[in-house]
């Protein structure tokens, strides 16, 4: 077990020092948005970190009835994520084979909105 | 990069740089200043101030990057002869002076360097450019009028033609990127079903939209950035600058964030003749946030795959999720 500060901790240690002690003393204009982006990169490691797996979870759960799979989930992180990988190749397929899922519009706009839980949160609160 | 060292010119640039515009300006010239104002691994551009015997002129230098070119921009040399064309045939754009050949190893060309704001963000919230902004969708639908009046016969090398070969492309895309995407394959499958047959094919910007015009206080200055030009559907052009992602922001204001669709498609109506619908741009707009939900995904595997490291490249991978929670809408509502 590594010492404290825990990943997120970490990750959100560096994005704040970005934030307030190198972004204040940048002037070029490029390096400045660069730099934004940085610290936005970290804010999304840092909700990942957060809910990353119940979301992943959520998805696996959810391609599993749409496409019909009775299977269990499993418990191991690193399978689920495969298993949701394998599933939404799965999904991919049937819908160029023009046999797409009943279900699948909402099951999407709901899984994208938990993408965007982690990668955009504010996009998702703007949306309208 | 080093901002400061990147700043000046290495030596070399600067003598082939002056040997080749001495056909363009005489030989009584001297660079009294160039400096890079944007670097990349696919193309750079450079601000050139140039002494001649008839005064100073400020010129801008865009040379490619060291890295690989992207699969679907024009070549330099191309870009600068449509860049040609679209000056004689009156449109906007930044006076072009000449194709350079290489300089120090690397394709160039030079054109005039023009003022004005270019960043999107800005375009649609500074106070200042308010009138402009009331403005700017009429301007914008009779340059790409004018744009699309530019007979096909002068820019052979562009590539490209209807809805199905643009659906094609973008479906190779998605295949190079290695995994799945199902968003994207529900959108690919409808526009695929929804393709418009036997569509009207002219030359294209392919990239008109806010933050790619030079914007100042009275309206569109020039239009810029030439190297995704293409033959293809007109509505493929006038939808692509109300793709969400190009409002900046102002999600309101269907086009670019800064107006409304109905004055900006009528205005091109009149000046062209055609007779696009809002149905039409209603496709296209689909497509267009499928060729940037791809295009983002795309840029991402170019950090990823060492072509191009960049933080910027990186979390664009994460951003296109924005673009396909924006596309299973518009499906959504296209029913």
């Amino acid at each position: 077990m590594q010492d404290r500060p825990h990943a997120a901790e970490l990750a959100q240690a560096v994005r704040e020092f970005i934030e307030t002690e190198v972004l204040p003393g940048i002037d070029d204009p490029r390096l400045r948005f660069r730099t934004l982006v940085a610290a936005n990169g970290l804010g999304i490691l840092e909700r990942e970190i957060a809910l990353g797996a119940p979301l992943v979870r959520r998805e696996a759960g959810s391609l599993a009835r749409l496409l019909g799979h009775a299977d269990p989930l499993p418990d191991d992180l690193d399978e689920l994520r495969r298993l949701a990988s394998d599933l939404n190749r799965e999904l991919a397929l049937r819908i160029r084979a023009d046999d797409t899922p009943e279900g699948t519009l909402a099951h999407l706009l709901a899984t994208v909105a938990d993408k965007l839980r982690v990668a955009s949160p504010r996009y998702l609160e703007r949306y309208r | 990069m080093s901002v400061a060292g990147s700043a000046r010119a290495a030596p070399t640039v600067e003598l082939e740089l002056r040997e080749r515009l001495i056909p363009l300006f005489g030989a009584d010239i001297a660079i009294e200043r160039l400096a890079l104002l944007a670097g990349g691994a696919s193309k750079e551009a450079w601000a050139l101030d140039l002494r001649t015997p008839q005064g100073k002129r400020e010129l801008l230098v865009r040379r490619a990057g060291g890295g690989v070119i992207h699969k679907e921009t024009l070549s330099l040399e191309d870009e600068h002869r449509l860049l040609e064309v679209a000056f004689a045939a009156g449109v906007r754009v930044p006076k072009p002076f000449g194709y350079l050949g290489e300089i120090a190893g690397r394709p160039a060309f030079v054109s005039e360097r023009v003022s004005g704001e270019t960043i999107g963000r800005r375009i649609v919230q500074r106070p200042d450019l308010a009138d402009a902004r009331a403005v700017l969708p009429t301007q914008m639908a009779e340059e790409l009028a004018k744009i699309h009046a530019i007979p096909a016969e002068r820019v052979p090398f562009l590539g490209g033609s209807g809805a199905r070969d643009v659906l094609g492309r973008l479906t190779e895309e998605v295949d190079r990127l290695g995994d799945a995407h199902p968003a994207i394959e529900l959108g690919l499958s409808w526009a695929t079903r929804q393709a418009p047959e036997n569509s009207e094919t002219v030359v294209l910007h392919g990239d008109l939209r806010v933050g790619n015009l030079a914007v100042n206080a009275t309206g569109l200055g020039h239009v810029l950035d030439w190297e995704f030009g293409h033959r293809g559907d007109p509505a493929e052009d006038v939808a692509w600058p109300l793709v969400r992602a190009w409002r900046f922001g102002v999600d309101e204001l269907h086009l670019g964030g800064i107006g409304e669709v109905e004055p900006y498609l009528e205005r091109y109506n009149v000046l062209t003749g055609r007779h696009i619908t809002l149905a039409s741009l209603g496709y296209w707009e689909i497509v267009g946030n499928l060729k940037w939900a791809i295009g983002a995904l795309t840029q991402s595997r170019r950090h990823l795959s060492g072509q191009q490291r960049s933080v910027e490249l990186a979390v664009l991978g994460r951003l296109a999720a924005e673009m396909e929670f924006e596309l299973l809408h518009l499906l959504e509502r296209a029913g």
